[in-house]
């Protein structure tokens, strides 16, 4: 009995070796999405240049598109701003979700939209505008129910308004050609089968 | 040139681990004294070739040479110099090169400072310690090479040093946690030594028991500073995130700490052989799985080095020979040992199995909870993740026992302890606890039945009874002042060590119960209040350093009478290679509580995220894991464990009292 108790360090040591050398093989950064392949869930959202504009899905419809969350208090958003200006002079369709910074959870929401609305020209002007336009995600309701954990990400939405893919970080030349582009080039041709 | 020169001397230095891994062991079978002689030089000159392979390292970082891929990717031309020397272990070859160097540094160490040993022990330490070198050493050769070089392309600028590792703290928290990871290589080869020998009495337990207490001092210093680091380099205040690669280094800790307590048991009693010798080769092992988790890319940290199948399979082949030939020499030679003491329950010897079991349940909570994701999905039961509420929570309900334990322990005697003679101390233990912790508490007008009164309590039962304990010993030798002179260096170690443990009990409670923080939008001149102070941001400028630019805040903070406390300067770094945003908190530290202040995005409307804390005694935790440390040290000075190498370890035993005084 005794014996036995003292391979039994050896037998867990290798049981965890059999579970290290599986896991080499697997990514740990896989996750799955809990929004592709769904529809864009339920908002009614101001436009964030004219605000008595409600943007809802169904309007959304009719064209893949980018949805791309950024804030101009976002150093990578303002970085990425310039590639997507190019992209959107290809044709490309990028709708803004614009996230306004939980700043100020003590002192009660500080939110002056004039103000907003002059520091967003600016920084657009200053980097490129690339959105047909803004949403302005008020409560920040939207993106948590993309699932947005920080800015910029960036979804692929098709005509029918279903979420096709999900990317987390900036857009540039790599990662749309690697990553965006197959998606957004595949959903681009269906737009015309089914209007 | 010197990056070849580097390279060649790596290449010595394996040529010479192989000489030390085969001609002392051969020497140990064989009985060839001659063989055995060679040991000492070899594991020099092991040594020596490491440090040049270093020097020439640190060389082509100093002088950016981008010719060397390692240095064209981790380092700068306009780089500060002492970051341009640690970036030369800030990505992974480079990391694994120091890796080596401490690891032939300790060997030399062993070879240099156990003359006392005996030749066939030393030998075969020596061996043991040249075979993990080979490992190393190879996969540094072979499959992460800090040498190589990308010509004829190579870029004219580096893409600099990740900016998170340019602080003081990646200057000294690598090469300590390092030193304390590989240091147990040292009480791992002493174990396999008496496993091969089949001897597993008192002795190797002696001679173990110095280079387990410098291993767990640097290991314990390593942790320190990266805990105090992470406070106050990531700019949210947290000293722990129960992160993998955090576990990781945290495992071999109290799996070491358990070894050094067992290892007390087996040396003065001569139990817990076969316990302690799995102690032993189970903290080195530890080190090692850690080391794979980092390096292998099979958990998410932001510790993680870039992952690569390729290593990941070479370590995890090298894991299975270190770690499954030790486990299997174990169980071969582990079936006859027989304990011979005798001791009764209320003993020394038992308060100290106590400590093994919470210390074992402890690491047997972390290595789940850090492998349990990995379990998880490899079983294909889908990602899942463990965070931190699950580890306060097992490490509130591990605490409360095992501090109540550690209050009592010291005074136990071996054998046999009757209970009457410690009523009375305890008593009085219990009661000065208990007015110690009510009182703080009272001082802070906030006395309340929470995490921080429980903490106090368990502190004040710990650091009194340690401190009683120590002046009940000194007395025993007629007077205070003379039983001070008499009393053993590993003593007084050994109390400042259970004090540390006090002191880092209180700091974590304090923290945990009373910390507040607050996330504001500030203009200039905007004042804060926030726990009795007044924050107030008096400006904000552009801010130009040698390799990155961004914005400064200057925050004044006064207290609640008016007075000015401090004025705080915090920033916000944009690194202009790596474009990457670092926060540079600003911290006022005093023992009973920081004042911490991160800035964050601008905002529209000329105005600024900021995040103010204040921290009631976080800084007692950092100095807990000091004292720890400092007991290590202590202990290490104990004349003890330097006589024990001039003569046979049972002689030394026997002389203990009287040979003080001829040392």
């Amino acid at each position: 009995m005794r014996k036995v108790l003292f391979y039994l360090p050896l037998v867990l040591f290798l049981t965890l070796a059999l579970f290290l050398l599986s896991g080499l093989f697997s990514n740990p950064m896989e996750r799955e999405s809990v929004t592709i392949n769904r529809a864009l869930p339920a908002f009614s959202l101001p436009d964030l240049m004219q605000p008595d504009h409600q943007w809802q899905p169904e309007l959304l419809r009719g064209e893949t598109f980018l949805l791309n969350v950024w804030g101009t208090w976002c150093p990578t958003c303002n970085a990425e701003l310039s590639y997507m200006t190019e992209l959107s002079q290809q044709g490309v369709k990028i709708v803004g979700l614009y996230y306004v910074l939980p700043a100020d959870p003590v002192l009660g929401e500080h939110f002056d939209l004039a103000e907003l609305q002059a520091d967003v020209s600016n920084k657009l002007q200053q980097h490129g505008n690339p959105y047909q336009f803004n949403i302005l995600d008020v409560k920040r309701s939207l993106a948590l129910d993309l699932g947005v954990s920080g800015a910029p990400e960036t979804f692929i939405i098709d005509s029918n308004g279903m979420v096709r893919s999900h990317h987390i970080g900036d857009i540039n030349p790599q990662v749309w050609r690697n990553k965006l582009a197959p998606v957004y080039q595949q959903w681009r041709q269906q737009d015309g089968a089914n209007p | 040139m010197i990056a070849e020169y580097g390279q060649l001397a790596l290449t010595f230095a394996l040529a010479l681990s192989v000489l030390l891994a085969v001609v002392p062991l051969y020497g140990s079978f064989s009985g060839n004294q001659r063989a055995l002689l060679q040991a000492k030089p070899l594991a020099i000159g092991l040594f020596i070739f490491c440090l040049l392979a270093k020097l020439a390292l640190v060389h082509a970082f100093l002088t950016s040479d981008f010719t060397v891929i390692n240095v064209a990717t981790n380092s700068s031309s306009i780089l500060p110099w002492y970051y341009q020397i640690t970036a030369s272990f800030g990505s992974h070859e480079g990391s694994m090169l120091l890796w080596i160097l401490m690891l032939a540094g300790w060997t030399a160490l062993v070879a240099i400072f156990s003359k006392g040993l005996p030749l066939l022990m030393q030998g075969r330490i020596l061996g043991v310690l040249g075979l993990i070198n080979i490992g190393f050493i190879a996969f540094s050769l072979f499959m992460s090479n800090p040498f190589a070089r990308s010509l004829p392309f190579y870029p004219v600028e580096g893409m600099d040093l990740n900016p998170l590792l340019q602080d003081f703290g990646m200057i000294i928290h690598p090469p300590l946690l390092y030193m304390g990871y590989v240091g147990f290589a040292v009480s791992f080869a002493f174990a396999i030594a008496a496993l091969i020998g089949g001897k597993f009495d008192s002795t190797w337990a002696r001679w173990a028991r110095p280079w387990t207490l410098a291993a767990w001092l640097f290991l314990t210093l390593g942790i320190m500073f990266g805990s105090w680091w992470a406070y106050h380099e990531l700019g949210w205040g947290g000293w722990w995130f129960w992160d993998p690669v955090e576990n990781a280094s945290f495992l071999p800790w109290l799996v070491g700490t358990a070894l050094l307590h067992s290892l007390a048991v087996t040396e003065k009693r001569g139990t817990f052989k076969s316990w302690t010798v799995l102690l032993a080769l189970g903290a080195f092992s530890l080190s090692l799985v850690g080391a794979f988790l980092v390096r292998s890319g099979v958990l998410v940290s932001v510790h993680s080095f870039a992952a690569d199948p390729d290593r990941g399979i070479f370590l995890l082949v090298f894991l299975l020979l270190v770690i499954g030939g030790s486990l299997a020499l174990y169980a071969s030679r582990m079936t006859s040992v027989r304990s011979q003491a005798r001791y009764q329950l209320f003993s020394r010897e038992v308060m100290l199995w106590g400590n093994n079991v919470f210390l074992l349940t402890a690491t047997l909570v972390v290595f789940l909870g850090t492998l349990f994701p990995l379990f998880h999905k490899e079983l294909g039961l889908g990602t899942i993740s463990i965070g931190e509420p699950f580890f306060n929570q097992m490490f509130y309900y591990l605490t409360i026992p095992f501090a109540l334990l550690l209050g009592l322990g010291p005074w136990v005697r071996w054998k046999q302890q009757p209970v009457k003679p410690l009523l009375g101390p305890f008593s009085l233990i219990a009661v000065a606890s208990l007015i110690l912790a009510v009182g703080t508490l009272a001082a802070m007008q906030t006395v309340q039945a929470n995490l921080a009164l429980l903490g106090l309590l368990l502190g004040a039962w710990v650091g009194l009874s340690a401190l009683y304990e120590l002046y009940q010993r000194m007395s025993q030798f007629g007077s205070v002042s003379k039983g001070a002179f008499k009393l053993h260096a590993s003593h007084y170690g050994m109390t400042i060590a259970h004090i540390g443990f006090a002191v880092l009990v209180v700091g974590v409670a304090m923290t945990k119960t009373y910390s507040v923080e607050r996330d504001v939008r500030m203009q200039i001149n905007d004042s804060i209040s926030l726990a009795g102070y007044k924050f107030t941001l008096l400006e904000v400028y552009p801010l130009t350093g040698p390799n990155y630019g961004g914005e400064a805040a200057e925050i004044t903070v006064h207290n609640d009478k008016g007075q000015l406390l401090t004025q705080l300067h915090a920033e916000k770094r944009f690194y202009t290679i790596q474009r990457t945003v670092m926060t540079e908190s600003a911290v006022h530290a005093r023992l009973s509580r920081d004042l911490y202040v991160s800035l964050g995005e601008a905002l529209p409307g000329e105005a600024w995220a900021l995040r103010l804390y204040v921290k009631p005694f976080v800084r007692w935790i950092w100095l807990g894991g000091l004292l720890m440390a400092l007991g290590a040290l202590v202990a290490l000075l104990d004349k003890r464990y330097r006589r024990s190498n001039a003569g046979s370890a049972g002689q030394a035993a026997a002389t203990d009292k009287t040979g003080a005084a001829n040392a």
